[in-house]
């Protein structure tokens, strides 16, 4: 058995979602199973199912660095904030 | 014309396929919380599902024939309270199994003859029935790939594959006899409703079953089945599909 991950996609709007997962013994059966399971009310008209086991999924401590990088979110906050003091100063 | 009213042959030969279809639709939803995993009792109950709307785009058609309008009261008339010698349903669907080596013996090879069927009357000289065959034809090749993905790792493992062949020793010989020429065949193919004889799918289902379970077998020698007469498992099958009417046959929903 293998788990499969489930996508769906309605055509032509928005992207493929995660809508669940499933275990399956083999690809044609995922998808028989996922049609049933997921889009027997016609949730999406597009299904893609990807293996968990081909999933590349990257190491948590890898991630994580990037959490603690403030100055990456440029947002304006503190350009905002700077502009606002002098403008207020100047008064 | 009442619905009770004794069918033309034309009629016999619509019945043999509806009651077929609506017999197998009923033992496949039976399924429902008791397959073996939850996404099976859905695709299972899903695929008798299917096969109920056919019985109905059928029965329609005998109702038509009839000129009774078909409406839920007298399709349910049609459907559910003959006599039960007046259903023309095979053993095939009438055989109460709680093995699922059985039901998904029976479900593949339903399913194969009922395309073989389907293809008999795909250009019949009755469009509406032609019709039928068109929308039931995409919604089988579904039901054959389901099957086929499930027996595809059943028949693969020493014990599971045991256990399908000796579902098929049970099914097989229902299978064929559901090939016996239902009444009013004759009379189909000479008004060009049907193409040929279910007694001619014998050899393309022998072949079937040969390259599906990789086992040697062959078709008898004589096939004589009659639907007039129903198997000791019908009546408590029709018994449980009229549950909620024998309650009160007249309440309104």
């Amino acid at each position: 058995m293998h788990t499969y991950e489930v996508f769906l996609k309605k055509d032509g709007r928005d992207e493929f979602r995660h809508a669940g997962a499933l275990d399956a013994a083999n690809d044609a059966l995922a998808e028989v199973h996922a049609r049933e399971t997921y889009i027997r009310r016609a949730e999406g008209d597009r299904l893609w199912l990807v293996r968990r086991d081909h999933v590349i999924v990257a190491d948590v401590d890898f991630v994580a660095p990037n959490a603690d990088k403030p100055h990456r979110h440029h947002d304006g906050a503190a350009v905002a904030a700077r502009r606002k003091a002098n403008r207020e100063a100047s008064e | 014309m009442s619905a009770a009213a004794q069918p033309t042959g034309i009629e016999e030969f619509l019945l043999a396929f509806a009651d077929d279809e609506h017999l197998m639709g009923q033992q496949h939803t039976e399924w429902i919380g008791v397959a073996p995993f939850l996404e099976e009792d859905l695709a299972f109950s899903s695929i008798g599902q299917d096969e109920l709307g056919h019985a109905l785009m059928l029965y329609e058609l005998v109702l038509e024939l009839r000129g009774v309008e078909p409406t839920d009261g007298s399709v349910d008339e049609l459907a559910y309270f003959r006599g039960g010698e007046q259903y023309r349903s095979s053993t095939l669907v009438e055989y109460a199994t709680t093995d699922w080596a059985e039901a998904l013996v029976r479900h593949w090879l339903y399913d194969t003859i009922e395309n073989l069927r389907w293809q008999l009357v795909a250009q019949s000289s009755f469009a509406p029935l032609a019709e039928v065959a068109a929308r039931a034809q995409r919604e089988e090749s579904y039901h054959r790939q389901h099957a086929r993905a499930l027996l595809d790792p059943l028949l693969a493992s020493q014990i599971s594959r045991l256990r399908i062949l000796t579902a098929l020793d049970v099914m097989l010989p229902m299978a064929f006899a559901s090939l016996s020429p239902p009444a009013g065949e004759s009379e189909a193919i000479a008004e060009g409703l049907a193409s040929g004889s279910v007694l001619d799918l014998a050899g393309p289902l022998t072949g079937a079953v040969t390259e599906r379970f990789d086992t040697d077998v062959a078709a008898p020698e004589t096939i004589v089945a009659d639907r007039r007469v129903r198997s000791a498992d019908f009546a408590p099958l029709m018994s449980r599909m009229r549950e909620v009417f024998d309650l009160d046959h007249s309440a309104v929903w």
